[in-house]
């Protein structure tokens, strides 16, 4: 049985648009972004062959493959208990660090483009050296890694890395003291390492709340208890954090949740940190955490045990839960697949943009009321779609009154 | 998630916000070229909600189309909802 995608929610413009309700006496009360054109492509993964689900998932994403990428791998990974080989944990973090300075360089085009071009071209050169040149990864494999990745590919990263870091680290000096502060008064998570300071790919979860007090904090593979889905299954589910419950739960994710959350492990990102955190607008935020990219990917490339890798074999398919979890530029993936007889039985897939809506529709609501700041509240929460990197005043926010309740 | 489409550019229109006409699933489309300012006609793009994010070489978008196929996604002009039963 075949599912048919209409074209026009995928592939034609959708008008970003802004729902709002208002009270009896017209005065807004709650403003939402429409995540109706992100279609919850997780249940389609139920009935196939896990081993081919890690294959296909990153071709799914359009705008961050390598995310997902990783976390389809990682969830395989959880599944088996293989441990991952230290060299191929090193690959698919500075796999990860390409991504995320990338990622900035779409925000940087309209406003910063000498920076974004040379966020783009150390980014590509990076995710080149981590074997994966192309859109699409390839890096990850269950248990290990793969790169073609030459000297000559090391060399190009090594190479623009000091002034690509120089460049960002100015950028985020100066994007610190935008007055914009992007509050929320719910609670911020993050990944981190066993020592609690951020890790994209770390192997703990953490929450802070709005003090900054760690309210809650769990392994990944726990990942799948700690998050629920008020509306389970629907574009916009609506999660939150089990131990606070629908409301006192509610979260977000992202380079402004990663920095309240822990410190930074990178010296000069640290520095940036403690200057943010008086401050802590998100465009800020997403440059210093692209900062740290630099920095622990220069450590990386400079370690040099990024080549030779061994080809790890198929792993065994083995029945249970798995969980995979990746912190990327738009904040924490995860990938959770229940597995019987080698075939994915169910599969959840909680996307940033997801956990963010709570947030965003706090921005919104604020900005409406203000009449003020209505595409800096998108930019801020960065939903995955092309609109949240658009020029000043081309985002095309369509605000649209709707009866009821949000 | 940001489904995105391979789909093959037959006609840019120029501007400050170029344009082109693209074929997805043997169907006519437009799309904004603004990400991917290098894009010619012939090359096979990345679509999302009317924005080019990428240009893809011939083999990524083989894979890209076989990736959803093999979860049984097809792209149709007349569609039913994307919802799963």
């Amino acid at each position: 049985m075949s599912t048919r995608f209409v074209l026009d929610e995928i592939v034609d413009p959708f008008a970003a648009r802004v729902l709002v309700t208002r009270d009896s006496d017209g005065h807004i009360a709650h403003a939402r972004f429409d995540l109706s054109s992100l279609p919850r492509i997780d249940q389609l993964l139920a009935g196939k062959p896990v081993v081919e689900v890690t294959r296909v998932v990153e071709r799914l994403c359009g705008i961050c493959p390598v995310t997902h990428h990783l976390a389809g791998v990682q969830a395989v990974e959880s599944l088996t208990g293989v441990d991952v080989d230290p060299a191929a944990g090193d690959v698919r973090a500075l796999l990860h660090y390409g991504s995320v300075v990338d990622a900035l360089a779409v925000h940087l085009a309209a406003r910063e483009r000498t920076v974004a071009v040379a966020a783009r071209c150390w980014g590509r050169a990076a995710m080149a050296a981590a074997g994966s040149p192309q859109h699409f990864p390839t890096t990850a494999v269950p248990g290990g890694a793969r790169s073609a990745a030459t000297e000559a590919d090391l060399a190009a990263a090594i190479a623009v890395a000091p002034a690509g870091l120089e460049t960002l680290t100015r950028l985020a000096a100066d994007q610190i003291g935008d007055r914009r502060r992007e509050d929320f008064d719910g609670w911020n998570l993050a990944l981190t390492d066993d020592d609690g300071r951020l890790h994209p790919l770390g192997s703990r979860a953490r929450v802070v709340d709005a003090g900054g007090d760690v309210a809650v904090e769990v392994p990944v593979g726990d990942l799948g208890e700690l998050i629920v889905e008020s509306c389970p299954g629907q574009p916009a589910p609506r999660p939150y954090i089990a131990t606070g419950g629908p409301d006192a739960g509610r979260y977000r994710v992202g380079p402004v949740a990663q920095l309240l959350a822990a410190d930074v492990a990178t010296p000069r990102a640290a520095d940036l940190r403690q200057r943010w955190l008086d401050h802590r607008s998100a465009a800020a935020a997403r440059t210093i955490v692209a900062v740290a990219a630099v920095e622990a990917a220069m450590t990386l490339l400079e370690k040099g045990r990024l080549l030779g890798l061994d080809d790890p074999g198929e792993p065994p398919v083995v029945d249970g839960v798995g969980v995979g979890a990746v912190d990327g530029p738009r904040g924490l993936l995860m990938h959770r697949y229940q597995v019987g007889g080698g075939v994915v039985t169910q599969a959840t897939i909680m996307t940033p943009t997801a956990q963010n809506e709570r947030w965003l529709a706090d921005l919104l609501t604020h900005a409406l009321r203000a009449d003020h700041g209505l595409e800096d509240a998108v930019r801020a929460a960065d939903p995955c779609l092309p609109c949240s990197s658009a020029p000043p005043g081309a985002m095309g926010l369509d605000v649209t009154d709707i009866d009821g309740g949000a | 998630m940001c489904v995105a489409v391979p789909a093959r550019i037959v006609e840019i229109r120029g501007g400050l916000l170029p344009m082109a006409t693209i074929v997805v699933g043997g169907h006519s489309r437009e799309c904004c070229l603004a990400y991917v300012p290098e894009a010619v006609v012939g090359d096979n793009v990345l679509v999302q909600n009317g924005f080019a994010l990428e240009v893809l070489d011939a083999e990524s978008t083989r894979q890209t189309l076989e990736a959803f196929a093999s979860v049984g996604v097809v792209f149709d002009e007349e569609g039913v909802d994307p919802a799963v039963s």
